[in-house]
């Protein structure tokens, strides 16, 4: 939204400079997301008369003039008379006309801004030509190019043309989004009974649009009164109409309502249509005007107006020429059974006005703001109208508006009111008061404003107040102010008025208890730390995939939540898990030239198999997945394995791992290959915390993977669990020496090796002397079907020195049960 | 003539043995069952036609569960209890220079650990949610024009990606009641992802980060949340900050504002530039009523915004969308 501020000072003084007017609003009433010195653009433009004019000689379309600027321009060749010598082609150009000249060295306004345009004096056709006069289009104020502008004749030969027009005008650029619940300030003089609150001035609300003072001119016809009815009050709380005759549709509106309507992006067009424009900016009240008499001829020649809601199946050609279908939530004008106009919205092509019109039926009327919202996004209809109904206009104010509009219309095009105003009020609402005391808003904003301050400030915007004996302040809001009910609205507006700033900050007060990290949030910190100091990157990724993704990694995309309305099938599913996010990150990397590397992350999962919890929502999941890529040290599984088994000592866990068995049906296990991967338990509470290995051949091609691949993905909360009770590892030291002895076996290859490090274990000692297993190395020849494993085992006395006797017997033990458990020679 | 129905055992027989089960859909049998249909009377064509096509869509599930087969066999077993390969070695760490965690974990725990100082207890929040806690609990009506300003995604079932934090207030309020009733205060933030339906360039994302806080006692004020949220920025960027506000409107909150600092001197600001950081206001009496916390004796702030800017901000980040890129050009920056 755009709001002149020469226009609010028809409306409120402002005795501020703009900067200091810009820092105001911005802090009391809403953010200005840019300032335009619009007299800059008009600098150099004077008005001029011309004096002579006449055809070019050797040119089919080009005049000669001379021009009277008063003299004021500087160096410009002028003749005898002073007059400047201007070559024009516009059709328009004659003697006497009082036009906008650009002379040499000023710069087309069009341009200004963009790729400035500086006129200069040149010869056209053999003619002189100093500098050129302008057009509407020429001067940027509107969509024109007929020929030049004819300025007003009782405007002055060299006065500037900002100045004639109040064109020396700060346009301030509103976000109005903010106000979506402020429709008052959707019109000048609303937006100016702000500016005038923000300066602590009271406002006067101009007279004749006070309810008590409407004023309508004279009927002079006798037309009947337009019949209208409201079918549901839901639609529209209320619907005015009346009927003017003589009406000239070809004025056109004074030229300084043009420049106003075209200085805030409002295109001039008829008298007709310009004031209802002027009055919707003014007032934030929207018109339509029906050609009457087409309006007669589709019902008949009857009028019977009806708000009612669209039918299935009605159609509507639009002002716009679309014909569209109407649905139920639309509201719609008709005259009997006939669609004329989408309320609100836009008007029909069938009883639209035209260069003929001579009879009008004017409407102005309030709609419902759901409806009209509901129109909006369903037609795509984006009018400075139904903004402002969809911000949900006043009743009250339809009356004053269509008043003024009639008065506008007979002085501008001659109209004369020719029917009494037609009136459904099924909305009328009495007027509500809220109650405030000085010392409760004081204790809500940390303000310390006097029972007279959140008086003057209220009245000062249009609120009647009054005290009680007690203090108790009972506002009335005016009828424009629908968005305030509750006392915390009035302290809203009377903190906001007064400025928020303008408070001073406090602190509160607490005791001095202590507050404890959240355990998950501390337990995902030492997580990443861990993980970083293993050499892998975090990432964060979308929660979003695309189905192809899921079903690429083997996943069942029926459980997983899809968004309806996703930006694009790149993100249209709830990923089921993290892995397959971590996969689609791992070739474009590759391809940047980074060729061994691991990615993590850790964010929550969603998928339909994990339920919903009490209060009927999805659950959520929290997952850690990391995928390592480029590995070289053998197998890729067992770098991801080396990594998880680094996480989890980190953590004092100590896992154990497994094949996995059969299809689980698990999303979070379907891209990891069954032979070549293994479920991660905690050894001491055995529970499952997740999944860790190569991922299938298909899996591997979908992605463009390399072998080289690995990972894991892991629930977080239960790796939590089992760390938070995991023991504490802290042994004293011991005084004496350790003992080492190396241990090879030679096994059938297929002996798993953690049973064979099992049954090493159990052959050890328990009891004071302390007993290590710690693997060296796994040899398996290319021919045979045998495999050495090698263990050191260290032994750690806790009361004396051990002899050789007694690691020696330690040692026996542990060859005879291995050698008796899995065949195994000693090497 | 043959028929698909006479191709079909042979087809199928083929891909079942077959090494590349692909090269089967170029049999000549295929190209010759196709090519019969041009011969045929048109009316029988289109009959023909979706038989060839039956036959086809059979064969192409066929290949695809002789793929499988072929790539789950293709891989051997290995022992997953081994802490290496056969032959090998115990696999290295990576090394530790390249490990670096994601700016935007690190920062929100910064936040949260600052917050966590000032008394407050803080929540990831979730990342699926209802109606409800984005828009009912918070004092939005059904059908309001406020709620456009969110450019809210939807499931299928109508659950809602979260769009602001604020989801988390109504839980935080029902949670806190208690204590609030036993003589306490809330504090609280909830931190997380949020998302919108928006276009993403340079400085728009559909994903991105939140920090909400929430502040209920018997005597909060509207001057007590700027000072805590003073002292918020001018912990976090280490130097004193001058503030301002902005009118907003959120209708869950009333007064409601902008919260503004001066562009810190660490980011380059040389005083006089203002960044919006987050959206802040009284708590509406709706919203604690919707909790059932009477608004008559308790009165709260809350506050949401932060993330990602700041981040990108106090980073100098010239382009959101590499956050989430998981590129590492840009993860290893932040070693």
């Amino acid at each position: 939204m755009i709001i002149s501020t020469n226009w609010l000072k028809k409306f409120t003084d402002i005795d501020v400079s703009i900067d200091e007017l810009t820092k105001l609003i911005g802090s009391r009433l809403v953010e200005i997301e840019e300032v335009v010195d619009l007299g800059k653009k008009y600098e150099g433009v004077i008005i001029a008369k011309v004096v002579e004019c006449a055809p070019l000689e050797g040119s089919d379309h080009l005049n000669v003039t001379k021009i009277d600027d008063g003299g004021v321009v500087q160096d410009v060749e002028r003749d005898e008379n002073g007059l400047v010598q201007v070559v024009c082609g516009a059709p328009n150009v004659r003697t006497g006309l009082t036009v906008a000249w650009l002379p040499p060295n000023s710069t087309v306004p069009e341009t200004y801004g963009n790729e400035p345009f500086v006129l200069g004096a040149r010869k056209l056709r053999g003619a002189m030509s100093n500098g050129m006069l302008a057009s509407a289009k020429e001067l940027d104020l509107f969509d024109d190019h007929t020929g030049i502008l004819e300025l007003d004749d009782d405007k002055q030969a060299g006065q500037k043309f900002a100045d004639a027009y109040e064109l020396n005008d700060y346009l301030l650029e509103i976000e109005n989004k903010s106000l979506t619940h402020r429709p008052d300030t959707f019109g000048i003089v609303g937006f100016a009974r702000e500016i005038a609150g923000i300066q602590g001035k009271k406002f006067e609300t101009p007279n004749r649009l006070n309810l008590e003072n409407v004023y309508w001119i004279e009927k002079d016809g006798d037309i009947e009164t337009p019949s209208v009815t409201i079918e549901d009050a839901a639609l529209s709380s209320r619907y005015q109409a009346v009927v003017l005759t003589n009406v000239d549709s070809s004025a056109k509106s004074p030229l300084e309502t043009q420049t106003y309507l075209a200085r805030i992006g409002v295109r001039p067009h008829s008298a007709v249509v310009d004031a209802t424009n002027y009055l919707m900016m003014v007032t934030g009240q929207p018109l339509h005007a029906f050609d009457y008499d087409k309006l007669k001829a589709v019902n008949g020649g009857a009028i019977d107006i009806r708000v009612r809601a669209g039918r299935d199946g009605e159609k509507l050609a639009l002002l716009d020429g679309r014909e569209i279908e109407l649905s139920m939530s639309d509201i719609v004008i008709a005259n009997g059974e006939t669609p004329v106009a989408l309320a609100g919205a836009m008007g029909g092509r069938d009883t639209e006005i035209d260069d003929d019109t001579t009879t009008v039926l004017l409407e102005s009327a309030s709609f419902n703001l759901y409806n009209l919202r509901n129109t909006q996004m369903r037609h795509g209809i984006f009018s400075e109208a139904i903004t402002r109904f969809t911000k949900g206009q006043p009743a009250p104010l339809t009356e004053p508006v269509l008043a003024e509009a009639v008065g506008l219309l007979a002085a501008s095009a001659g109209a004369k009111r020719a029917s009494d105003v037609a009136d459904a009020y099924p909305g009328k609402t009495d007027l509500r008061k809220v109650y405030a005391k000085a010392e409760h808003m004081n204790a809500a904003l940390g303000s310390a404003f006097s029972t007279h301050d959140i008086v003057t400030t209220l009245q000062n915007v249009g609120f009647e107040v009054e005290v009680s004996d007690t203090d108790v302040i009972a506002a009335t809001p005016p009828y424009w102010r629908a968005d305030v009910h509750i006392s915390e609205d009035l302290d809203e507006e009377v903190g906001r008025l007064n400025g928020f700033d303008s408070i001073a900050p406090s602190l509160p007060v607490r005791d001095f208890t202590a507050i404890s990290p959240d355990g998950f949030d501390r337990f995902r910190s030492s997580v990443r730390t861990v993980l970083a100091r293993a050499g892998a990157n975090e990432v964060l990724t979308y929660s979003f995939v695309h189905g192809d993704t899921i079903a690429k990694a083997g996943q069942d995309l029926g459980n997983a939540y899809r968004i309806v309305n996703s930006i694009s099938p790149d993100l249209q599913y709830y990923r089921l898990s993290l892995t397959p996010s971590l996969l689609g990150l791992v070739r474009p990397n590759v391809k940047s030239g980074y060729d061994s590397f691991a990615l993590f992350e850790l964010n929550k999962t969603h998928s339909k198999a994990f339920g919903s919890g009490e209060d009927g929502l999805p659950e959520e999941h929290d997952a850690l997945a990391l995928t390592v890529t480029g590995v070289k040290d053998g197998a890729a599984y067992y770098k991801a394995k080396r990594l998880l088994e680094f996480l989890a000592e980190s953590l004092g866990v100590t896992l154990a791992f497994r094949i996995p068995e059969g299809d689980s049906g698990d999303d979070s296990i379907a891209p990891f290959d069954g032979k070549r991967s293994a479920e991660v338990f905690d050894v001491a509470s055995g529970a499952r915390i997740g999944i860790v290995g190569e991922y299938k051949t298909g899996v591997q091609k979908a992605f463009k993977l390399n072998r080289d691949t690995a990972g894991f993905e892991i629930e977080l909360r239960a790796l939590m669990a089992v760390a938070e009770t995991a023991p504490h590892r802290y042994a004293p030291l011991s005084k004496y020496p350790s003992s080492e002895r190396d241990l090879c076996f030679q096994v059938a290859k297929d002996v798993r090796y953690a049973d064979l490090e099992a049954s090493v274990r159990a052959a050890l000692p328990a009891g004071s002397v302390a007993a290590a297993v710690e693997p060296l190395d796994i040899y398996q020849p290319d021919s045979g079907d045998t495999k050495n494993v090698t263990f050191r085992i260290t032994l750690t006395p806790a009361e004396k020195t051990l002899s050789g006797e007694d690691v020696a017997a330690v040692i026996d033990g542990v060859i005879q049960k291995v050698t008796a458990e899995h065949g195994a020679l000693v090497v | 003539m043959t028929t698909p129905d006479e191709a079909r055992a042979e087809l199928l027989a083929r891909i079942r043995t077959s090494d590349q089960p692909q090269t089967v859909l170029r049999s000549p049998e295929l190209r010759e069952l196709a090519d019969n249909i041009k011969d045929l009377q048109p009316e029988e064509r289109s009959g023909a036609g979706k038989a060839l096509n039956e036959l086809k869509q059979e064969l192409l599930r066929a290949i695809d569960e002789r793929q499988a087969e072929l790539d789950e066999a293709g891989t051997a077993p290995i022992d997953v209890t081994a802490p290496w390969d056969v032959n090998s070695k115990r696999p290295d760490l990576l090394p530790t220079e390249t490990g670096t965690r994601h700016p935007i974990a690190t920062e929100l725990e910064r936040v949260v650990d600052i917050f966590t100082r000032m008394g407050f207890d803080a929540h990831e929040s979730r990342q699926l949610d209802d109606d409800w806690n984005m828009f009912g609990a918070l004092n939005f009506p059904e059908g309001h024009p406020a709620r456009d300003g969110y450019d809210t995604f939807r499931t299928e079932e109508g659950f809602i990606p979260p769009a602001h934090t604020s989801t988390m207030q109504n839980r935080v309020l029902k949670a806190g009641k208690a204590k609030l009733e036993a003589g306490g205060q809330i504090a609280s933030i909830s931190y997380g992802r949020v998302f919108r339906n928006e276009d993403v360039d340079v400085t728009h994302e559909h994903t991105f980060y939140q920090v909400e806080g929430v502040f209920v006692s018997k005597d909060a004020s509207l001057a007590q949340m700027l000072g805590v949220l003073q002292s918020l920025f001018e912990t976090y960027f280490g130097q004193k900050l001058k503030i301002k506000t902005q009118p907003a409107y959120f209708p869950f909150v009333e007064p409601g504002l902008e919260f503004l600092i001066e562009k810190p001197a660490q980011l380059g600001g040389k005083g006089g530039d203002w960044l919006e950081v987050l959206g802040c206001g009284m708590i509406h009496p709706n919203v604690l009523l919707a909790a059932d916390i009477d608004p008559t004796e308790y009165r709260g702030f809350a506050w949401g915004g932060m993330g990602d800017r700041m981040i990108m901000l106090k980073y100098g980040i010239e382009d959101i969308r590499h956050l989430e890129s998981g590129k590492l050009a840009f993860l290893r920056k932040f070693a």
